[in-house]
């Protein structure tokens, strides 16, 4: 089977729990004969958020991408909701479109524009709506393109290393307003990420893919706003990039 | 704050500070490299301001040559058979507008262009969006194309005479062939240089076939087939010459291979600053139209 679209019926189906967002089983992926997904079992449910950390190369993109429907080579059973969102790397901005129109890009009917505008208000690009993408800062494109994700009122975000081409000081805002906005829109959450800072900071969850396979699942019970500085958080840390085979000292 | 004077052990800022001496810097003899100035007395900017403006100084080049061809064609160095004098050339011109021979002549011709670049850019579009975005479009159109796209244009003529006459479509037809190749080269190349995240992005999105055309496809090859309109606007004018020059009763190519029966070199000169007219008119319509519709390319 490949990927379904999550119903309530469907749900009730596979005897799954209410509040399921995500419920994908044995999930296997090759390339040219190598296996990069090994059989993953992953469940989500409404309005977490997980993080899914692993060196290059380990799968993790390839995981959401096949999520978010971009891979028809996946195998194994796929559930997830009909709204879902991706946000990339690069901010993916049309340049032939102003930001206004590539948040509310696929968006019909007549308030589309209203709740683009709404989007943009929230990342704080109210004023840039009439701007050309190209003349954007790399910060503000990325904030662009998280509107253009939560316009569709997502049940399911999946976030490819969004802030892996920002600088620090960017960074850190950006992970202060998505932390703000995944509180407020409630969407089910999964991070790909090779920054375990990040992971622990954003997280409630935080998985580790090796060699295609979960090899760690850790819950983070700190509270939030979490510290950098809160000693869970640095024991945390330590655990998860020993399991990425990083020694910290 | 704590006691000043201890030894540094934190990070406190006003003692990092004090624990250097003032002077450590400065205290060593070390020569520096002898060092130039990059500030000159009187700017640049001022400087240019002195001299002729630019556009002036290439003009005088110019003028130098209309004289020495104006002085050659009154002295009799140059024969009128040869070539006529910038004068006469004015006038011959100014004659032909008035009894309008060249209204009608330049009508003709511009008719030609307009048919073969109305007819050769919608198909050479139409082919490169057949081959772009289908499999199908790609294996029955782009093999031909490509392998059509050597043969020299206008070895072509004889055939369009054989299938279409020695009328206007000949001509035309001429004109569409030159025009649609560069065309469908160029927007082919640009549909295919499209982001691909792109296309997935219309996928993650939910964009329609036909959503995904117009918001993705379309403007992400405009810059290759404005290129490629440039290229056959130039390719139109230069087979629209040959063509008129091989058969025809009007248009430009007819009016110079007629002053050259009558060695009326003044005519034909007049013909030449026409089509060269027509030729800038028509590139600069286009980098208009460039330059319109591409707000969303900085520096343009």
């Amino acid at each position: 089977m490949g990927t379904g679209t999550l119903t309530p019926s469907v749900a009730a189906d596979a005897a799954l729990p209410a509040d399921t967002a995500v419920d994908i089983r044995d999930v296997r992926r090759s390339f040219a004969g190598r296996e990069v997904l090994r059989g993953i079992d992953l469940h989500l449910r409404a309005g977490e958020f997980v993080a899914l950390l692993g060196r290059s190369g380990s799968g993790k993109s390839t995981l959401l991408r096949a999520l978010a429907g971009l891979d028809d080579g996946a195998e194994g059973t796929i559930l997830v909701p009909e709204r879902r969102s991706v946000v990339f790397q690069d901010p993916r901005l049309l340049p032939w479109a102003d930001v206004l129109e590539n948040v509310t890009l696929g968006q019909s009917g007549r308030d589309a524009t209203t709740r683009g505008r709404d989007a943009l208000n929230e990342v704080g690009l109210a004023d840039h709506e009439r701007a050309w993408p190209k003349t954007l800062s790399g910060g503000e494109a990325q904030r662009a393109s998280l509107a253009r994700a939560l316009v569709r009122e997502p049940q399911l975000l999946l976030l490819d290393e969004p802030f892996g081409a920002l600088d620090a000081l960017t960074r850190i805002r950006m992970h202060a307003l998505v932390e703000e906005l995944c509180q407020r829109h409630d969407p089910a959450v999964l991070l790909v990420t090779h920054d375990v800072d990040e992971a622990v900071l954003l997280a409630d969850r935080v998985l580790v893919l090796t060699d295609g396979l979960i090899s760690l699942e850790v819950e983070i019970d700190i509270e939030r706003p979490r510290a950098r500085s809160h000693a869970r958080f640095l024991d945390l840390r330590a655990r998860l990039l020993a399991e990425l085979g990083v020694e910290d000292h | 704050m704590t006691v000043l004077d201890e030894p540094a052990a934190t990070s406190d800022p006003a003692r990092v500070e004090r624990s250097v001496p003032p002077s450590a810097a400065t205290s060593t003899a070390r020569q520096g490299p002898a060092l130039i100035s990059l500030t000159t007395a009187t700017p640049a900017s001022e400087q240019r301001r002195r001299r002729v403006p630019r556009g002036i100084e290439r003009l005088i080049g110019v003028v130098i040559l209309f004289a020495g061809w104006e002085l050659a064609a009154r002295v009799g160095w140059l024969s009128p058979k040869t070539l006529a004098g910038p004068s006469t050339v004015l006038t011959a011109g100014w004659d032909l507008a008035r009894d309008g021979t060249l209204g009608s002549a330049m009508w003709a011709s511009v008719q030609r262009v307009l048919w073969g670049l109305g007819i050769g850019v919608p198909a050479g579009t139409v082919l490169a969006l057949l081959a772009g975005l289908t499999r199908v479009g790609d294996d029955l159109v782009d093999a031909n194309v490509q392998m059509l796209r050597f043969v020299p244009i206008i070895a072509l003529q004889p055939l369009l005479i054989l299938w279409l006459g020695i009328g206007e479509s000949a001509k035309v037809g001429l004109i569409v062939l030159g025009v649609a190749f560069p065309l469908y080269v160029n927007t082919l190349a640009a549909i295919r240089s499209i982001n691909p995240g792109y296309h997935e992005l219309a996928k993650v999105v939910g964009l329609g076939r036909g959503a995904h055309l117009r918001r993705v496809v379309l403007p992400g090859a405009f810059p290759g087939f404005i290129v490629g309109l440039r290229l056959s606007t130039a390719v139109a004018w230069l087979l629209l010459v040959f063509a008129e020059q091989m058969n025809a009763n009007s248009g430009l190519g007819y009016l110079m291979i007629r002053a050259q029966t009558f060695f009326q070199s003044d005519v034909i000169v007049v013909c030449l600053v026409i089509y060269a007219v027509l030729g800038l008119v028509s590139d600069a319509l286009v980098r208009f139209t460039e330059r319109t519709l591409l707000q969303w390319e900085p520096g343009r």
